[in-house]
């Protein structure tokens, strides 16, 4: 029998060729969708999991208010560590380490310029790294030494030996390889490519030594010996900072190493979430796209079932038991899922190298994984059964008699399931549409909105080697000048579009005590405005003419205006340990996240502390690649020993849009392939239509009627289900998107833009499908369906 | 071998009942050959297919060679269905996506019959209707007459007892009628097999011996063919 029925199920599938493959199609795209999405969430729940002690390591966070705010950080004294250990008998290990960035190493005429840190031999022990050579026990005891990831190590080395040979780091500090580790995966939070002793960082910042527990500038990782009761241990150390200094009044807790990366908000001094949200929202996505696939498999399944009502009818009155029935059916639609399964992964297969381009991720199916085939079989099962279970529970129940009477033409009830189907569908494809419509709407106000500066044909370049010294800065900058390649050239104390360095200690006539502003501050050269085409609102920038700048400050807006000061120009304040002047009041620009307000932001002259980037604007009269090539050159030749490490800031501004820009990506992606899912379950049901009310629509011809007529006959009842769905779908996407909005400071209102265009899209798109099915059977001759009656 | 009792079957529509079969009462013998005919809407078919187990009643007895099918549960009446009773459909009913093959192997495979003998069985009856050349051809590739000979080998092959039909001919041109009629009256004299079939031709009725007249649901007349 089992045989018998394989057979006459593939015959089925042929014979139904069109109808096969809109099925078939469908579920492939749904499985396909969802597997991507799947694949994704669980590489974000994957991050940091690959370190060995993942589930009992912490990452020790500061609480600091300010602003009438708690900023939460990751950065901790560096006393930290040491101490915890040692008063604390849960604390199994801790460690200090820097947070990674980009310096140089090299090994003879090699310089690669790659991520570093600096860590406390227990670094190594806590995360548990995958050492290829070299061994852990002694790692980062000697000064001079260094662990190299494997890549890195490829690149320096090539198929020599790394180990015991010595390189160089930033030119200067002579180290020796003793040990290779394994790459780290993509999805960690810790991303380096070179470790070296935190002694080593001590020896060189030598301001190090002398901070206190109010100076936060490392990364202090702690594992817990028993980490369940972390709630009452972080009750235990909040106070911590003050109990080692009174004057220290920040506040300690530990953040699961799990969670650091999906629960990366804050809000007074309590994890809140974070990534986790939208993961969250992705992981609905998936299962509402595997829903509509198996509802839209359902659908067209049952819709074809009735049509072998009668098959059930005679095979009931040739002596087939109930129970040979159901088996056939879940046979037949298990065989689909089946099918649909294997092309989903086709297709999984051929779109993924897209996707990780797209979202600059690296995802990969495990193929030997078991927990992946168990997944598989299962939804294979889960589709079959549920598109089966339709035709083989309710049709194998009748009388065999009641089914050979002609039983489709009275389905009414099956008819309104499978409606109720449709507005299903079609409430998640509205919602899709309003959401992602919203989505792009925000992405663009934010992008458009003016930043307060030009951030086109702008770039930053590394302040380092060389370059460190003002005077080649400020003979870089004549030559650029003169170079004709720049139009200006400025310095600031870091990246323009990172956040970073910031103060409380500042104070200003009227200010209050007991309410602190956390000011970021930077330092800035000359000519910066013109640079970067900001804006002076009062006052003047500083400039080599006026000789005794040193003791002058600039604020911006935001700081000008939390601080209410009504004519700042000329105040005296205090800043730290001296007082300076306000010589000027500059525009606000965004600096960190361009969705929240700018931060109140304290500028001083270049020439008080390290320069972090040189500024340079682009001189737009001239060629673009000629201008980079010529900076390139007087870069080079000014600081040989250094790879030139320059960036558009457009570009590197650009990434602070990357949640949002992954958000709309796949919403449009997964919205566009539920949308085009779920007409496909239309265009099924309405071929299914078509055929059974053939007969209907040959007699209503014969009587006079027009194409249009039945046409409109035809569509009006789809029309109908269509917009039912929008009604109830607008009110879901609107409590939806409109949360999602409330998360930024700079958000657009809602509009009815969105409704209208979800509205317009599923109308035409359920018309046209329909009319596609329809016209040809409102076409056809009306004999044809009749004589075969 | 059938034994009926008061049988009724009713619709109920709205809370009106309209009756399809009143106090219906007879019994058939092994190797009778009836024929049951009346009006239209008399409740023919209703009568049949109650008597093939394709449909129950709303109340009274059956006994099918002396077992009550009433009290009967779904599992015994398949195996009862399976063993003894072939039904032939005015409309031949068969499996479209089947071949002719295929289509009468189909109760063999139900009964469980093991496969050497479900292939000689199958070649037998072809070979006596004569349909081997069209084994794979699928039912949309046959005229009536030889869908309805699919119909009824289908329905041999499983060596009923007994053979219920309903209006067999009626979808076909007299000499094929004839040929079905003359298939009937050969199974019935040689092999014993019980027929009960419906039909609106007085001429088919006297291929039987006996004719049972149903009108509005009631047994009109039941008297022996004159032709005997
Ligand atoms: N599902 C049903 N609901 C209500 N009435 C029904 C149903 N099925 C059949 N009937 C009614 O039962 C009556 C008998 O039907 P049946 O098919 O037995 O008649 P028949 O004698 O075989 O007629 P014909 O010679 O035309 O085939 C008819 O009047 C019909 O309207
Ligand atoms: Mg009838």
């Amino acid at each position: 029998m089992f045989k018998l029925n394989l057979k006459i199920a593939l015959r089925n599938l042929w014979k139904n060729k069109g109808f096969s493959l809109i099925n078939i199609g469908g579920l492939a795209i749904g499985i396909a969708s969802c597997m991507i999405l799947l694949l994704y969430i669980v590489y974000e729940l994957g991050f940091d999991k690959a370190n060995k002690n993942y589930d009992t390591t912490f990452v020790a966070y500061t609480n600091m208010e300010a602003n009438g705010k708690v900023n939460s950080w990751a950065w901790t004294p560096g006393l930290l560590a040491p101490a915890i250990k040692e008063k604390f008998a849960n604390v199994v290990n801790s460690s200090r380490s820097s947070y990674p960035y980009p310096s140089l190493i090299s090994y003879g005429e090699k310089k690669i310029k790659n991520r570093a840190i600096f860590a406390d031999p227990s670094f190594v022990k806590i995360l548990g790294f995958n050492f290829l050579s070299g061994s852990e026990a002694q790692a980062l005891q000697n000064i001079n030494a260094v662990i190299l990831t494997q890549s890195l190590a490829q690149k320096l080395f090539g198929n020599e030996n790394p180990i015991n040979k010595t390189v160089k780091f930033d030119n200067t500090e002579p180290l020796t390889v003793e040990a290779i580790i394994a790459d780290l995966p993509e999805n960690s939070s810790l991303k380096f490519d070179y470790i070296m002793p935190w002694k080593l960082y001590e020896k060189k910042q030598t301001w190090i030594k002398e901070q206190g527990w109010g100076s936060n500038f490392c990364l202090t990782l702690v594992q817990l010996k028993d980490a369940n009761s972390i709630d009452q241990f972080n009750a235990t150390i909040k106070n911590f900072y003050t109990q080692n200094d009174k004057n220290a009044d920040n506040e300690l807790f530990l953040h699961p190493l799990a969670k650091w990366h999906l629960y990366n908000e804050f809000e007074n001094g309590r994890p809140v979430g974070g990534k986790i949200d939208q993961l969250r929202i992705f992981l609905i996505l998936a299962i509402c796209i595997l829903l509509i696939a198996c509802v839209n498999f359902m659908n067209l399944s049952t819709a074809r079932s009735e049509k072998r009502a009668k098959e059930v009818g005679v095979r009931k009155a040739i002596g087939s038991s109930r129970k040979a029935l159901i088996s056939q059916f879940i046979l037949e639609s298990t065989l689909l899922a089946f099918i649909g399964t294997v092309i989903a992964f086709i297709l999984l297969e051929i779109s993924l190298p897209y996707f990780n381009n797209l979202l600059e991720i690296n995802l990969i199916i495990h193929y030997n994984d078991y927990k992946y085939w168990l997944t598989l079989v299962g939804l294979i099962i889960f589709t079959g059964l549920i598109a089966g279970s339709y035709p083989a529970f309710y049709l194998s129940s009748f009388e065999p008699i009641k089914v050979l009477k002609g039983f489709s033409l009275k389905a009414g009830s099956a008819f309104s399931i499978r409606k109720v189907l449709v507005v299903f569908q079609f409430v998640f494809a509205g919602c899709l549409i309003v959401c992602t419509v919203v989505i792009y709407q925000q992405l663009n106000f934010i992008k458009a909105k003016p930043i307060g500066y030009n951030k086109g044909n702008l770039i930053q370049m590394a302040a380092q080697g060389s370059l460190q010294d003002r005077k080649k800065i400020e003979l870089l900058k004549q030559q650029l000048l003169k170079s004709g390649a720049a139009q200006q050239v400025s310095t600031l104390s870091m990246d323009l579009d990172q956040g970073g360095n910031n103060t409380s200690n500042v104070s200003w006539p009227g200010s209050n005590p007991k309410e602190s502003i956390l000011f970021n501050e930077r330092g800035i050269g000359y000519d910066f405005i013109n640079t970067i085409e900001g804006q002076m609102l009062q006052g003047r920038e500083f400039a080599p003419e006026f000789k005794a700048d040193s003791n002058k400050v600039i604020f911006n807006e935001a700081a000008i205006k939390a601080m209410g000061l009504k004519n700042p120009i000329g105040t005296v304040i205090n800043y730290g340990d001296t007082k300076c002047t306000i010589v000027g009041v500059m525009k606000d620009f965004v600096v960190e996240s361009p969705y929240q307000k700018v931060a109140p932001t304290i500028f001083y002259p270049a020439a008080k502390n390290s320069i972090g980037v040189i500024l340079v604007r682009l001189n737009e009269a001239k060629n673009i690649s000629s201008s980079l090539a010529q900076i390139d050159a007087i870069v080079k030749d000014i600081n040989p020993n250094y790879p030139v490490d320059r960036r558009f800031v457009s570009e590197s501004f650009e990434e602070k849009f990357q949640d949002e820009r992954l958000l709309g990506i796949l919403s449009n992606w997964f919205g566009g392939f539920a949308i085009f899912i779920s007409s496909l379950g239309l265009l099924g049901l309405a071929l299914f239509m078509a055929e059974q009310r053939k007969k209907e629509i040959s007699i209503r011809k014969v009587l006079g009627a027009s194409t249009g007529n039945i046409l409109t006959l035809l569509n009006k009842d789809f029309i109908k289900l269509v917009a039912i769905s929008n009604i109830i779908a607008f009110p879901i996407a609107y409590i939806i998107i409109n949360n999602w909005l409330s998360a930024y400071e700079y958000r657009i209102s809602i509009s009815f833009l969105p409704f209208l265009i979800a509205i317009g899209l599923s109308v035409l798109i359920a018309a046209l499908t329909v009319s596609m099915q329809s016209i040809k059977v409102a076409k056809a001759n009306p004999v044809d369906a009749l004589k075969y009656e | 071998m059938i034994e009926i009792k008061n049988i009724e079957k009713y619709y109920a529509n709205k809370g009106v009942k309209s009756y399809i079969l009143r106090h219906v009462t007879t019994s058939i013998k092994q190797g009778e050959f009836v024929s049951i005919m009346g009006p239209s809407g008399a409740g023919k078919s209703t009568l049949l297919n109650i008597l093939g187990l394709l449909e129950e009643p709303t109340y009274g007895e059956y006994h099918f060679m002396g077992e009550d099918v009433t009290a009967m549960k779904e599992r015994q009446r398949i195996e009862l269905y399976r063993n003894h009773i072939g039904f032939v459909f005015q409309a031949y009913h068969l499996i479209d996506e089947m071949t002719v093959a295929e289509n009468i192997e189909a109760p063999l495979l139900y009964k469980k019959i093991p496969g050497s003998e479900r292939k000689s069985r199958i070649a037998d009856v072809l070979d006596r209707f004569n349909m081997v050349a069209k084994k794979d051809l699928f039912p949309n590739q046959l005229s009536g007459g030889q869908q309805q000979l699919v119909g009824i080998a289908r329905a041999l092959v499983a060596q009923p007892s007994i053979i219920l039909a309903d209006e067999p001919t009626g979808n076909l041109q007299s000499a094929q009628a004839e040929q079905i009629m003359d298939l009937f009256k050969k199974l019935n004299q040689e092999e014993g097999i019980t027929i009960v079939q419906v039909t609106h031709s007085e001429k088919n009725a006297q291929y039987g011996n006996r004719i049972l007249t149903i009108e509005d649901g009631v047994i009109k007349e039941d008297k022996a063919t004159r032709l005997e």
